[in-house]
């Protein structure tokens, strides 16, 4: 119990992991409502794609075990962890399968998203992109993907509570302090603060691009057009 | 007696035969049509409910949706126009005639929420309107969950 703790998870890579929580069950909620809650899943939405761009930037340049590079689920680790065989800390392969997987989803969840329709009022800021055929196509893909998502977390969900019931590892509390207890294993470095910077002017930028703000926006109606009274 | 008989038949005959005489083709470009002016209604009104509110324009929207909700839009579902095309292919599913008291429901709820959309409009609060436009469009959804193709 008093063996050494390491530091596993730096604060942005924590606080991008509860944001994203937040955000992803939000967007879950408002999207089945509809609704005039629709607005908000589309903002919410867009907030999912700064997050997303903030970890992919971050796993390039964030601290250690944040990096993709470390924890790359590659065959080899991944069997060597079935057997029982595999040394680290982070992500273990079978998690870092997870990892990419809602990574990947999230990131397809919010691309087509931002070009979908709900045949109703609204639509995703970047709608204006593509023609009303290629949305729906679009949108159909948007919601098949959502219960891929949920089920996918359920997934984290559970394998969360199999370790810590069976295994006798709690994974919570680092992802909440960033300490982990450890016997081997080294603190994480790297991932400073002007890769903080980076990532977030980078995440910064992918929110403007997808927020639509630099669409052009509709030509106002002429000025001297009168509404007729038919 | 023979005669009542007789008018009925014949009301029967001129009933089935106006049916009949819809082309599937027709009531899908009906359908379609239908969901168009509601489009550009609901649009209208979330327009003004998000910018410079116009209460008259809201009341035509409002009213334009009603209408339609009350219009008996059921008989443009023929059997066996799932499939097919009116101004574009029809992205009903089969469902429609297979879960008609699902469909009933969610008909039914949209048919609600539309006479009190024309009702709060008529009444000119904006907010009002917005929390009532809400509602509608859960409606809609309602019914495009289950009832309408993504494709």
């Amino acid at each position: 119990m008093n063996g050494k703790r390491i530091r596993v998870w730096d604060l942005p890579t924590r606080l991008f992991h509860w944001l994203l929580v937040v955000a992803v069950v939000a967007a879950v909620v408002t999207g089945q409502l509809g609704g005039n809650l629709m607005d908000w899943h589309g903002r919410i939405g867009v907030g999912i794609v700064g997050l997303l761009a903030f970890r992919i930037v971050w796993g390039v340049v964030g601290s250690t075990y944040a990096r993709f590079r470390q924890f790359l689920p590659t065959p080899a680790r991944i069997k060597a962890y079935l057997r029982g065989e595999w040394q680290g800390e982070g992500h273990n392969p079978l998690g870092a399968l997870s990892v990419f997987g809602l990574l990947g989803l999230l990131t397809a969840q919010v691309l087509t998203g931002l070009v979908a329709n709900d045949d109703i009022t609204f639509t995703g800021p970047l709608f204006d992109l593509v023609s009303k055929g290629t949305s729906n196509r679009l949108t159909g893909i948007h919601h098949l993907l959502s219960n891929a998502v949920i089920a996918l977390a359920a997934l984290h969900v559970a394998a969360i509570a199999f370790y810590a019931r069976v295994r006798k590892q709690d994974l919570v509390r680092p992802m909440v302090t960033g300490w982990k207890e450890a016997a081997s294993g080294e603190s994480a470095t790297r991932g400073g603060f002007v890769a903080l910077v980076v990532a977030l002017v980078l995440a910064g930028a992918a929110i403007y691009g997808a927020s639509g703000a630099w669409l052009p926006a509709p030509p106002p109606p002429p000025p001297t057009a009168e509404t007729p009274d038919w | 007696m023979k005669s009542k008989l007789l008018l009925a038949l014949l009301t029967v005959a001129v009933a089935g035969s106006a049916a009949a005489q819809m082309k599937p083709e027709d009531a899908i470009k009906w359908r379609q049509s239908a969901y168009g002016a509601m489009g550009w209604s609901m649009n209208r009104i979330k327009t003004n409910v998000e910018g410079t509110y116009n209460k008259e324009e809201v009341v035509k929207a409002a009213n334009v949706i009603q209408a339609i909700a009350n219009s008996g839009m059921g008989a443009l579902y023929l059997p066996g126009t799932d499939k097919g095309t009116g101004w574009e292919a029809t992205r009903a599913k089969p469902e429609i005639w297979t879960e008609k008291e699902k469909l009933g429901k969610a008909a039914g709820a949209f048919n609600k929420e539309a006479n009190e959309m024309a009702k709060v409009a008529a009444g000119g609060d904006a907010a009002a309107v917005k929390a009532q436009f809400g509602k509608l469009s859960e409606t809609c959804k309602g019914c495009h969950d289950d009832f309408k193709a993504k494709k």
